[in-house]
């Protein structure tokens, strides 16, 4: 394979014809000459061999029709192949989702190091790595990548000095570099790139600095900038009265955009979460509910316009982020079939909206929070406990970032809830760009935290079933068509549940807490792999191959 | 909380940065300004693998370092150089940065040294053999089932251990939390819990055995939420003999002050 590419790689140095190259280094493919277009993206998991967004498709549900491991025989999942990617993740962990096609694993990963890696070995084709500068800020505090997005032979891919790259799938080498903005300030970018139609969508982490938050399209030809709508309004326009009158503090309010959104084609909107108002606990310098801050925002396509917005932590104080993948579903409700966008929030509850109008449909509590337990007729959370009433859920929230998944013949929405025990200390801070600003100290009761994985119906928000984690679980969920939910936890085991009960089917010890990560699947050869990120390591499971 | 770029720290606290540059004596020891400012840089930076507290989370317990017999360049250079082969990383903080990181993490060290004219060693060195040295060891000697506790003068106050002697189970280290399990065999095993994922749990049993579980051959799991160590209340361990103890276990740090 390594002097199939080797001779692939000349090839293309001489005649840089790079469809044909993509054919022979996708490990005895037949030469199709493959690129990936819009439309293959908007077919989704459609075409078993491929993944090719963060989430599989654009709804977010993270759910793969396919079916050759099912809860029969899961009790067989073997590894195939280990990665080893030698490099570290300093608190954090391996949080990417590769993406798959004509058998060539397209993965990034930790410090900014990518790789290609042929599907059946797990060797790579080629790595890539950026010389990072030694002054990052938010990105030093967490240099993680969740994936690439692809067009053509291009990968996308954000980095941790904020700038968003194209590379040559073939060859990993740069096509073109821009920034996305000064890392310098507290700025990073750590996401999957959303592409759609002619567009590579982004957004950017760094709520912890006196930053202001953005979501970007570029072109993918070109890396021009064909808009941006900012996470938190200039003086003057709409939100901007939920502010104080102060300039410097809408500049630097917060409001980072760091994970993942999703896409309605037909409606043409974009689905993104933002994340907290910045100083994170301190808010007597933010009076307001601080749009767009902790909310979910529906974002025109084509010019990046506002077109709603839900607020579920109006002031937020906890750093409850609302960075999560929404999912995108059409559901019965009230004898109507709705197109809703679904997400558990890290305040501790799960909601349905409606992915139109961004009417509440549902906000019900999905932990133990005490922090509120009901949604008012206005919308807003009825706060029952705001700190002085006992500890609330930390920083980290009921949930988090990782993904959740949906499977829409049970109707049944699976995420990793985390019940934890923290009191805030808000303090001022004082705002220095490039230093950051939580404004506090937390304090976690440490032996009071567990996670479960849970089960909801997706129409009451009622919790059909769950599985306890002995601590709290960073693990993401990715559902199959066969009824399996895979998932893991803070103790290395990546595990198979049967999706209907809960029934825990098969697990592996993977050797380290899967953070962040959530499972991939997709068929090779006539043969459903199943992969996981743990660790330093991508692990690759598939049935025992049958042999004469 | 407030965050002192380094120029001013270094100019309000101490004059000319030059002066604290390669010298292995920390230029803020004690200095409760330093300290302050010490506190803050190390909740942004330290604090997601440490701990708020500095009791440690996925890294180590940072308020035992001077206990153990750790000073204050070897912080410092840990901090610069990071730590070799752990996910402890190098830092380019200025040098004044990190040694009000040192100052504070010392101030909030358990350091103390525990003053006591109270009690008879020699007496506390019998009662400990009698009574302790099942389950703790000293030197070498007693058993491995509860903590080592050669240098516990060193790491708790006087305070402390005295808690820890009449109400162990008001809080429990990890690793020594009680288990109690039923074999498939019918066979009760009791012992401490050294970890445990979903799965599988691994026991130190009260035969100091390390003893590895799969939950589902098991009939019977039961944690309290207690420590193996019985309660020794005034009934069970006089005002006097606890005394005695506590100057024995003193004994045993004043003995050898130097040994980390």
């Amino acid at each position: 394979m390594l002097r199939r590419l080797a001779a692939a790689v000349v090839v293309a140095l001489a005649s840089a014809t790079a469809e044909g190259l993509v054919a022979q280094a996708a490990g005895g493919a037949p030469a199709t000459g493959t690129t990936v277009t819009y439309d293959d993206i908007l077919q989704g998991l459609s075409d078993p061999t491929r993944w090719l967004t963060y989430s599989g498709d654009y709804t977010g549900q993270r759910h793969s029709p396919l079916t050759q491991i099912n809860v029969d025989n899961v009790h067989r999942l073997s590894p195939v192949w280990t990665f080893q990617t030698g490099t570290m993740t300093r608190g954090r962990g391996f949080e990417t989702t590769p993406l798959v096609v004509d058998g060539v694993l397209y993965v990034t990963g930790s410090n900014n190091l990518a790789w290609a890696l042929d599907a059946r070995t797990g060797r790579p084709f080629w790595q890539y790595r950026r010389n990072l500068p030694d002054d990052l800020t938010y990105g030093a505090s967490a240099p993680v990548n969740r994936g690439f997005g692809i067009l053509g032979d291009r990968l996308f891919m954000v980095t941790l000095d904020a700038h968003l790259l194209a590379l040559d799938r073939v060859t990993g080498g740069v096509l073109w570099d821009v920034e996305l903005a000064d890392y310098r300030v507290g700025f990073a970018a750590t996401l999957a790139p959303l592409v759609i139609d002619g567009k590579v969508i982004v957004g950017i982490s760094g709520g912890e600095y006196a930053i202001r938050g953005f979501v970007d399209a570029y072109d993918p030809e070109t890396g021009d900038r064909l808009w941006r709508w900012h996470s938190v309004p200039s003086p003057g326009e709409p939100g901007s009265e939920t502010w104080p009158d102060d300039p410097d503090v809408l500049a630097r309010g917060g409001g980072g955009t760091w994970m993942n959104g999703s896409y309605d084609p037909e409606l043409d909107l974009i689905y993104w979460g933002v994340g907290n108002p910045n100083p994170d606990y301190y808010g007597d310098d933010r009076p307001g509910d601080n749009l767009y801050t902790n909310s979910l925002v529906a974002l025109d396509a084509e010019t990046g316009e506002l077109r709603w917005h839900y607020q579920f932590t109006p002031h937020d104080l906890h750093d409850w982020d609302s960075n999560h993948v929404p999912v995108l579903a059409d559901i019965e409700i009230g004898g109507e079939l709705r197109r809703v966008v679904m997400l558990a929030n890290r305040n501790g509850f799960f909601y349905v909206l409606d992915r139109t109008t961004g009417e509440l449909l549902l906000g019900t509590p999905f932990s133990n929070t005490t922090w509120a337990r009901e949604i008012g007729p206005d919308g807003r959370p009825i706060i029952l406990n705001d700190g002085s009433q006992g500890c609330l859920p930390d920083p980290w929230g009921s949930t988090n970032f990782y993904p959740p998944s949906f499977d829409p013949d049970l109707e049944l929405f699976f995420l990793t809830a985390r019940e934890t025990c923290a009191t805030f200390v808000p303090e001022e801070p004082e705002i220095v760009p490039g230093r950051s600003s939580f404004g506090g100290v937390v304090w976690i009761d440490q032996e009071q935290g567990y996670s479960a994985l849970r089960a909801l119906d997706v129409r009451t928000g009622e919790l059909e079933w769950e599985f306890e984690y002995p601590s709290p679980t960073f693990a993401g969920v990715t559902t199959t068509a066969s009824g399996l939910v895979f998932a893991g936890d803070h103790e290395g085991n990546f595990i198979a549940f049967e999706s209907a009960t809960g029934r825990d089917l098969w697990h592996y010890q993977t050797g380290s807490r899967i953070w962040g990560a959530a499972a991939m699947t997709h068929m090779l050869d006539g043969r459903q792999y199943v992969l996981i990120p743990s660790g330093t390591t991508l692990v690759a499971f598939a049935l025992p191959e049958e042999r004469d | 909380m407030k965050l002192i770029p380094s120029a001013l720290l270094a100019a309000a606290l101490c004059g000319s940065p030059a002066m604290v540059g390669a010298q292995t004596a920390n230029p803020y020891d004690g200095n409760q300004a330093a300290m302050r400012a010490g506190r803050a840089l190390y909740a942004t930076r330290c604090a997601e693998c440490h701990g708020a507290d500095a009791k440690g989370i996925s890294g180590p317990d940072l308020t035992m370092l001077w206990a153990l017999g750790t000073d204050d360049d070897f912080v410092f250079r840990a901090v610069r150089d990071g730590v070799s082969g752990s996910i402890m990383p190098s830092s380019s903080a200025p040098d004044t940065e990190v040694w009000a990181m040192v100052a504070y993490l010392k101030g909030v060290s358990t350091v103390s040294p525990v003053e006591t004219d109270a009690g008879d060693a020699a007496r506390g060195l019998e009662l400990f053999e009698s009574t302790c040295a099942r389950c703790h060891r000293v030197n070498g000697v007693g058993g491995r089932l509860g903590p080592d506790l050669s240098r516990i003068a060193r790491v708790r106050t006087r305070d402390v251990m005295t808690r820890e002697i009449r109400d162990p189970s008001a809080s429990v280290r990890a690793g020594y939390r009680a288990v109690s399990l039923v074999t498939e065999d019918g066979l009760t095993v009791r012992g401490a819990v050294k970890r445990e994922d979903a799965f599988s749990i691994q026991v130190l049993d009260t035969q100091e055995r390390l003893q590895g579980y799969v939950k589902e051959t098991l009939q019977e799991i039961v944690s309290p939420e207690r420590s193996l160590m019985p309660a020794y209340g005034p009934s069970q361990l006089s005002d006097s003999e606890l005394d005695d103890l506590l100057a024995y276990l003193v004994s045993l740090v004043q003995a050898d002050p130097d040994r980390r």
